[in-house]
């Protein structure tokens, strides 16, 4: 008997043909997120089984596989003999003490000498016998005992079923580059998009001398957080305080954040365009900030001609707070560092400006150069 | 790398960490242990406090109890006041000032003196404070963001003969080895740190006049005479002890230092408002940019070879620093551009001018920008 973790997959069964790939994906990134941790994965009819790990570390190990993208459910149990002694030994690791049960028996190994029924009536009793202060109820149990005979003499044994995080498995559906800042959005917005399968790649801005060290390493310890569930493994920053400079000294104050904003999204498209990426991904949301209204996303859109993918769009802070904290998120977001914008903010930021005041102003400045001299100073940090 | 951020922590001394980890290869023994590697171990520990001891105390009245850091040793102090009314100043370090704010869930009443002109406290504002219900009293004797120094003998004089039964305390963790002063029996705990004088980061220590009463905030194996539980930081004492002892060396150093402070003053003063008073700590300039971020260009200045303070590293999280606001004589956006410059008995003239002018110019620079 060992210890082994039954994993269940979302959605997958619906896609048809493609079944292999993303089947093959999942499998990718569940080993991925056991990286480090001894163990074995193995694939059954519609499970993935991990095996032969450390079983002190069974929760660890479980912890990582509920964050992954694609894994429908979970069950902790256990790999077993399928002699009715040697199922029953495992069954009473996992059965409750006290309160209702019920046993409830698969056979995939249709040979097998007793009917499902019969293995779970078997079970059941001798598992009454034992422990006095069990019962049966066999409509609304408190606890469940599951049973699944295999071929080969093998039966699994477990006791729950745990939720994973659903969704698609990451690399199903693309790649995008999300733009992080230090804050509460961008990170869900990353989660969001990872769920429905995509590669998310991530980029942030920093405004060196004028934020410090701890903004930049605020969104490290964020990327850090959200790598279990996008498997990404680095974070790429741009620094774009000249540009900073440059609006700040000959545009409009009002437009500041405006100006900066189309900088970022012309930068962040050349990046995905030489690393392949399809899309833009943000943590806008619409009407959140002075900059998220409709005109403001428009002007940001009129830079691009890559899709901006803003899964946040329709949310209010409170939902977006609420999905970060059960992400893990918020607490790293809320620490006290100033992002990009700060320094240079404008106390009236304009909040509906119109695309040809927005083109005059910028046409103060060395809109390429400026870009150029940007994406000279990429670096790519290994979380 | 110009090294201007001594009061933030110093350098450690080479010497002192290589003769104290010597000792400390060769015995390092728990001090407790009742073999001679052990006895061996707290005769070192001992010599260590002595010698500390002798530093600026008499020791055949006051002892000295070891501890993690200046912030236990403080916290050590304040938890001394365990009724009526205790009274500190609003120019104390955040290891005073909070304990002091917790002593309220105590039912401790907590009276914060504000601050004269120049950052210091005055023996009338402090008294009208003290009355017969006050337990504890806590005065900083060189504050560690503008460098103003407080009287300590007199202070704790004036309050004794007010209140006798009252714990005076006073905050050293800046002035100790670098202002010269004397214990005097008025005072009863004296908290230091190593680190601010060459030695190791996690060691500290309170003076105690013997006749104190003291009880300790930690339990356990009942080291330090039960006042401060916990396996004694052999190597950090023995540094600390031996880092000091160079240091005090250097005392004599301070007429030079006050110079470097005052040409630095002379290159900083068309661009900068000074916030440190003139008969303050040498070791410390306190300067403010108007309408810059102090932070922002102490970054600009790291990046130019030069290593500066903006008030005080352990708050500097918050925008604008409590205790220069306390001084009521500056607006927010001078308080926004606070750099704080302090010295240690290696800055050399040269250095000094080098950093000054660099620091005009990224000053200057700031503006042009922003």
């Amino acid at each position: 008997m060992e210890k082994v973790i039954i994993i269940r997959y979302a959605e997958i069964h619906l896609k048809g043909k493609n079944r292999g790939f993303f089947e093959h994906a999942l499998a990718t990134n569940l080993e991925k997120s056991l990286k480090g941790y001894r163990h074995e994965l193995h694939r059954l009819s519609g499970r993935y089984l991990i095996e032969k790990f450390d079983e002190t570390r069974a929760e660890e190990i479980a912890f990582r596989v509920s964050r992954v993208f694609g894994v429908r459910s979970y069950s902790v149990g256990y790999l077993t003999g399928s002699e009715l002694d040697e199922m029953y030994a495992a069954v009473r690791l996992v059965a409750p003490e006290t309160g209702s049960f019920k046993v409830e028996t698969h056979r995939g190994y249709k040979q097998y000498p007793m009917t499902s029924m019969e293995i779970s009536a078997a079970i059941g009793g001798r598992l009454l016998s034992e422990r006095k202060a069990l019962r049966v109820d066999v409509h609304t149990p408190e606890n469940y005992v599951y049973i699944d005979v295999r071929e080969r003499g093998n039966a699994l044994v477990f006791g729950s079923f745990e939720d994973g995080e659903g969704g698609m498995p990451v690399g199903t559906s693309g790649k995008g580059l999300l733009m992080i800042s230090g804050g509460i959005d961008s990170p869900v917005a990353g989660h969001m998009m990872a769920k429905r399968g995509l590669t998310v790649e991530l980029l942030h801005f920093h405004s060196y001398p004028y934020t410090n060290e701890g903004a930049k390493e605020k969104v490290v310890q964020l990327a850090r957080l959200l790598s279990p569930y996008t498997q990404v493994t680095e974070l790429t920053t741009v620094k774009v305080t000249h540009i900073q400079e440059e609006i700040h000294r000959k545009c409009a104050a009002e437009l500041n954040v405006t100006l900066l904003r189309r900088f970022m999204f012309r930068i962040a498209e050349r990046i995905a365009l030489r690393r392949g990426l399809s899309c833009l991904v943000t943590g806008e949301s619409l009407a959140q900030v002075a900059s998220q209204t409709m005109e403001g996303l428009t002007s940001s859109n009129a830079v691009v001609t890559l899709p901006v993918l803003r899964p946040l769009i329709g949310f209010d802070k409170e939902e977006i707070i609420e999905r970060a904290k059960k992400i893990g998120t918020f607490e790293t977001s809320i620490l006290p560092y100033e992002d990009c914008c700060t320094v240079f903010l404008p106390e009236h930021p304009a909040t509906r400006p119109k695309l040809d005041y927005i083109e005059r102003e910028e046409g103060k400045l060395e809109i390429e150069a400026l870009v150029d001299e940007a994406l000279g100073s990429v670096e790519r940090i290994t979380l | 790398m110009i090294y201007l951020d001594n009061a933030a922590t110093t350098k450690p001394d080479a010497a002192a960490l290589s003769r104290a980890a010597q000792l400390y290869g060769e015995t390092y023994f728990n001090p407790s242990a009742r073999y001679g590697g052990g006895f061996a171990a707290h005769k070192l520990m001992e010599d260590a406090r002595q010698s500390l001891l002798c530093t600026i105390a008499d020791p055949a009245l006051f002892d000295l109890i070891f501890t993690s850091c200046g912030t236990e040793a403080d916290n050590t102090a304040v938890s001394m006041a365990k009724r009526g009314n205790a009274v500190t100043t609003a120019g104390e370090h955040a290891a005073v000032y909070e304990s002091f704010l917790q002593l309220r869930a105590r039912g401790v009443e907590p009276r914060f003196c504000p601050l004269s002109e120049d950052g210091s406290v005055s023996p009338e504002a402090l008294l009208a404070l003290v009355d017969e219900k006050t337990t504890l009293v806590s005065v900083v004797h060189a504050n560690n963001e503008t460098g103003a120094v407080n009287d300590i003998a007199a202070l704790a004089r004036a309050v004794k003969k007010k209140n006798p039964r009252c714990i005076f305390h006073s905050d050293g963790v800046q002035a100790f080895c670098k202002l010269p002063f004397r214990l005097p029996a008025e005072v009863d705990l004296y908290s230091v740190s190593a680190h601010k004088v060459g030695g190791l980061k996690g060691t500290g220590a309170l003076f105690r006049r013997k006749t104190c009463s003291l009880q300790p905030i930690l339990f356990g194996g009942g080291q330090e005479n039960g006042l401060r539980s916990g396996t004694e930081n052999v190597l950090g004492i023995l540094d600390f002890a031996f880092a000091a002892e160079n240091f005090s060396r250097l005392a004599e150093e301070t007429e030079r230092i006050a110079c470097l402070r005052e040409k630095m003053w002379a290159i900083l003063s068309e661009d900068f408002v000074r916030i440190s008073p003139m008969d303050g700590s040498p070791y410390i300039l306190t300067v403010a940019c108007r309408a810059a971020r102090g932070e922002v260009l102490q970054r600009m200045l790291f990046d130019r070879g030069v290593a500066v303070g903006t008030g005080s590293a352990c708050s500097s999280k918050k925008p604008v620093s409590r205790v220069l606001e306390a001084i009521g004589r500056y607006d927010r956006t001078t308080l926004e551009g606070v750099l704080r410059v302090s010295f240690s008995a290696e800055t050399s003239e040269e250095e000094t001018v080098q950093a000054a002018e660099l620091m005009r110019e990224a000053a200057r620079e700031y503006r042009k920008k922003v």
